[in-house]
């Protein structure tokens, strides 16, 4: 395989959500250093980004008991409001000139996997959205202090009923193990101990507002992964995410959802350690810039909002257009994925988990619906006669197999039946 | 052969086709053929794992009712002896579970006790990655059923998981299990079949996961191709019920509506061995009671239901249900009317052949080790009995060598 078209293409679909018309084709002409360049320096200012309007997400205030008059409308503004944002997110993952901003808040959404499902309030999730998308590229204790004061995270995780009198371990051990320094790196102790610190969070549920009650915290020095003090919410943030295994996990899960959630991590990935003074942006870089992304093992299978995203930039769709959204959520949910509820704490599966036949016929019909809402422009700007190549750097494909091809050929002459067979294929599905 | 005849098998889908008229008849015709062909055996063992995600409290499922330890333990989320169902003189079942102590009654369930793995791993993610592979030491990256499956001849038909995502546990190095999603399929058809199916041919350049992508979509054809009217049909009805429309299912829950298109596929004579199917929402760290009830109360009902519905296909004694969840919870409350992640739990295996009664010894309540229940039973002695007893399979390739067994079949 061409390493150039490789690389590019895994820049693109990887650090991004997939090149629009034309911005494969450029790139490759542009070169790999000053693609690679372009990919990690985020403008000042992203006037595709500028286009989506933010919506109006209120505090509703507390739910109205059931079969009420109030529960009706309450209802219906609290679905409206989850479903503005969703649309808002997916927009602007998939308006952006620039992709990085969005794709590393991406990320961090399935590090610090939130859901609406518990919450049943938009206003924490978009707050919490905004705090990952303020720091996506910042300092990872910066982050990491922010998180602990997120509501929607410290509802997720049960921190309002942790007290000093009765520490719930929810949060404290997921901190640990998912967020900051990656299972086994502690021992059970240090999950009680760590609980402790993380004692007297309180949350308003409707709009993801914190407070610590110092009367329910629990104020005594405690050991932690072998140092004993007196921890606040800050101070435990600096010191787990100051460990050496902080900057181990964070390269291993940088690898796991950028290079390859199949293969393991060599010690001498790039990332780690570029993550020395915990700067997200330097550990993309050292990433970007690994001789593991021109390495051919390492393919990895675009989520299903990964997927969606990068078929709506070439097919030049805006998804709250889409007729209608709630047909487009229902897709997603198909798939297995909707932003903002992921399955767990964990966040998303990976690798094959997206590769089932019941995943390939709904993929078969979501594209059929894409692709009718799309006047196919750059597609039909090609002509017949060099579609099967040239489609490939429409796309973004670092390369079609000749069974693609051959698939390809056959509907040259039909432009939506070719698309869905190009959005459907294994070339696309698996950024190579 | 005893087995599903061509007029049995129309009289199974018909009704799908009067009332919706979605399934083209030239289809049912196919599958009925399909059937005929190469429908499972009659008396050939079938396997129905169930999955409860988020770590399943063991002891408020399986309640150690007559031990004071267990009260002063947990004061908020205790059971009443008055409320539970008693097995014995010292463990009593949930008080949601009324179904399954009809069914252990009739001697078809098999408690195994204080099941678990060397060295319990309190994270949900390590914990279940540990049950689905069967490698409590070292992390692999396929499930033990899915082992079984590479063992065998390749079928699409063989293994199976209801939901759109593949569990870990159907996973196998050279095949998986397949994936099919609750309601109907919709498969392409004319030059659009053709093409997708060109599409998915096997292509020599492909990476592992661009293969995976192909056979995925292959997949599609072969199993909904043969399950998508029969999933149409609908579901066999209990003899035992009045009603019949479940009676006693207690409301529709996901965790039902997998179960009825299992009992659909296997009364069709699907050749499937495998059935996977799961449920989640045990991770119960805050105002457990209800929400623990609610949740195995659906369990306890959609198993019963599900046993039921078989009374009236030719497969009631084929069927053995196994469940398990990736923990159990800590013995003492955490204050927040919940508890928080903990080590062992009861295992359930349930089915016609099963010799009801119980397995594994009791952990203690008295001697914890670090503040958890102690691990009495390790799952592989279960899996290895399931793969031996019910799949009729040598252990080795599936669990290694492996010697520990239960005699629970």
């Amino acid at each position: 395989m061409n390493s150039q078209r490789l690389e590019t293409s895994r820049l693109l679909h990887r650090f991004g959500f997939g090149p629009r018309p034309g911005e494969y084709a450029q790139a490759l002409k542009d070169g790999l250093s000053a693609t690679r360049t372009k990919v990690l320096t985020v403008p000042s200012v992203d006037a595709g980004a500028a286009t989506v309007v933010e919506p109006e997400i209120t505090d509703l205030g507390p739910r109205p008991k059931p079969n009420t008059k109030e529960i009706v409308p309450f209802s219906i503004a609290m679905r409206f409001q989850i479903q503005q944002m969703v649309m808002w997110w997916l927009d602007r993952m998939a308006v952006s000139d620039h992709g990085l901003t969005e794709r590393m808040t991406w990320f961090w959404h399935g590090h610090w996997a939130t859901s609406v499902q518990k919450l049943n309030y938009a206003l924490p999730m978009f707050k919490q959205n905004k705090t990952l998308r303020t720091h996506c590229l910042g300092n990872f204790a910066s982050m990491t202090k922010a998180m602990l004061n997120d509501g929607a995270l410290q509802f997720w995780l049960d921190g309002q009923d942790s007290t000093v009198k009765a520490p719930n371990e929810n949060l404290g051990r997921e901190l640990m193990e998912l967020f900051t320094l990656g299972v086994d790196r502690y021992t059970e102790d240090d999950v009680k101990n760590i609980s402790r610190v993380l004692t007297g969070y309180q949350v308003v549920r409707s709009n993801g507002n914190v407070t610590i009650n110092q009367n329910r915290r629990d104020k005594n020095p405690v050991s932690l992964l072998g140092t004993t003090a007196v921890y606040t919410g800050d101070s435990l943030a600096d010191f787990l995410v100051s460990r050496d295994d902080s900057a181990q996990f964070v390269a291993e899960r940088l690898w796991y959802r950028f290079i390859s959630s199949t293969e393991d991590m060599p010690a001498s990935f790039s990332a780690k350690s570029g993550f020395a003074s915990r700067d997200i942006s330097a550990a993309v870089a050292a990433m970007a810039n690994d001789s593991a992304m021109r390495d051919e093992k390492y393919a990895m299978v675009k989520s299903p909002v990964e997927w969606f995203i990068s078929a709506c930039r070439a097919l030049e769709l805006t998804p709250s257009q889409l007729k209608t959204p709630a047909q487009l959520i229902n897709y997603l949910d198909k798939l297995g994925q909707v932003p903002f509820s992921p399955p767990n704490v964990g966040g998303w599966p990976a690798g094959e988990a997206w590769l089932s036949s019941a995943t390939a016929q709904y993929r078969i019909a979501f594209a059929t619906w894409l692709i009718k809402q799309s006047d196919l422009r750059a597609l039909n700007e090609i002509k017949p006669a060099s579609r099967v190549l040239k489609s490939a750097d429409w796309l973004g494909v670092a390369e079609w197999s000749a069974r693609t091809q051959s698939a390809l050929r056959s509907s040259v002459n039909d432009p939506a039946q070719f698309a869905l067979l190009a959005l459907c294929s294994p070339e696309y599905i698996v950024s190579a | 052969m005893d087995t599903v005849t061509r007029r049995k098998f129309l009289k199974l889908t018909t009704g799908a086709v009067a009332v919706g008229a979605a399934a083209p008849m030239l289809s049912i015709n196919e599958i009925a053929q399909a059937a005929i062909d190469r429908p499972l055996p009659a008396g050939t063992p079938i396997l129905v794992v169930v999955t409860l995600y988020g770590g399943n409290d063991g002891l408020n499922t399986v309640v150690p009712y007559t031990d004071p330890i267990y009260y002063s333990s947990r004061p908020e989320i205790s059971y009443k002896a008055d409320q539970v169902l008693p097995l014995d003189a010292e463990l009593a079942l949930n008080p949601a579970m009324k179904g399954l102590k009809g069914l252990w009654d009739q001697k078809k369930v098999a408690i195994v006790r204080g099941v678990g793995y060397p060295n319990p791993d309190h994270s949900h993610f390590s914990s279940m990655a540990k049950w689905q592979t069967a490698s409590p030491a070292k992390h692999i990256n396929t499930g033990w059923l899915g082992r079984w499956v590479d063992s065998q001849p390749e079928d699409s038909m063989l293994a199976i998981s209801l939901g759109s995502v593949l569990p870990p546990l159907l996973a196998g190095a050279k095949r998986s299990g397949s994936a099919l999603p609750l309601g109907g399929l919709v498969i392409p058809k004319g030059t659009l079949a053709a093409e997708c199916l060109q599409l998915s041919k096997p292509s020599k350049k492909d990476s592992k996961l661009m293969a995976a992508a192909a056979t995925s979509m292959r997949n599609l054809f072969s199993v909904s191709t043969n399950v998508q009217p029969v999933l149409k049909a609908p579901a066999p009805v209990d003899p035992d019920l009045p009603t019949t429309n479940g009676g006693n299912a207690g409301g529709d829950s996901n965790l039902a509506q997998q179960l009825d298109v299992v009992a659909k596929l296997i009364a069709a004579g699907s050749p499937t061995k495998v059935w996977s199917v799961s449920l989640g929402g045990f991770d119960t760290h805050a105002n457990e009671a209800n929400a623990q009830a609610e949740l195995l109360g659906v369990v306890s009902d959609s198993l019963t239901r599900f046993m039921g519905q078989l009374k009236s296909t030719t497969r009631s004694n084929d069927v053995t249900v196994m469940v398990y969840s990736e923990f159990g919870r800590r013995v003492v409350g955490n204050g927040s009317q919940g508890t928080d992640h903990g080590t062992s739990g009861p295992m359930f295996i349930i089915g016609n052949s099963v010799k009801g009664g119980f397995y594994g010894e009791q952990p203690s309540l008295k001697n914890l080790y670090k503040n958890d229940l102690a691990v009495t039973t390790d799952f592989r002695d279960v899996y290895a009995t399931v793969v031996e007893k019910v799949l009729k399979s040598p252990v080795e390739p599936t669990l290694g060598k492996w010697s520990g067994r239960i005699n629970f079949l």
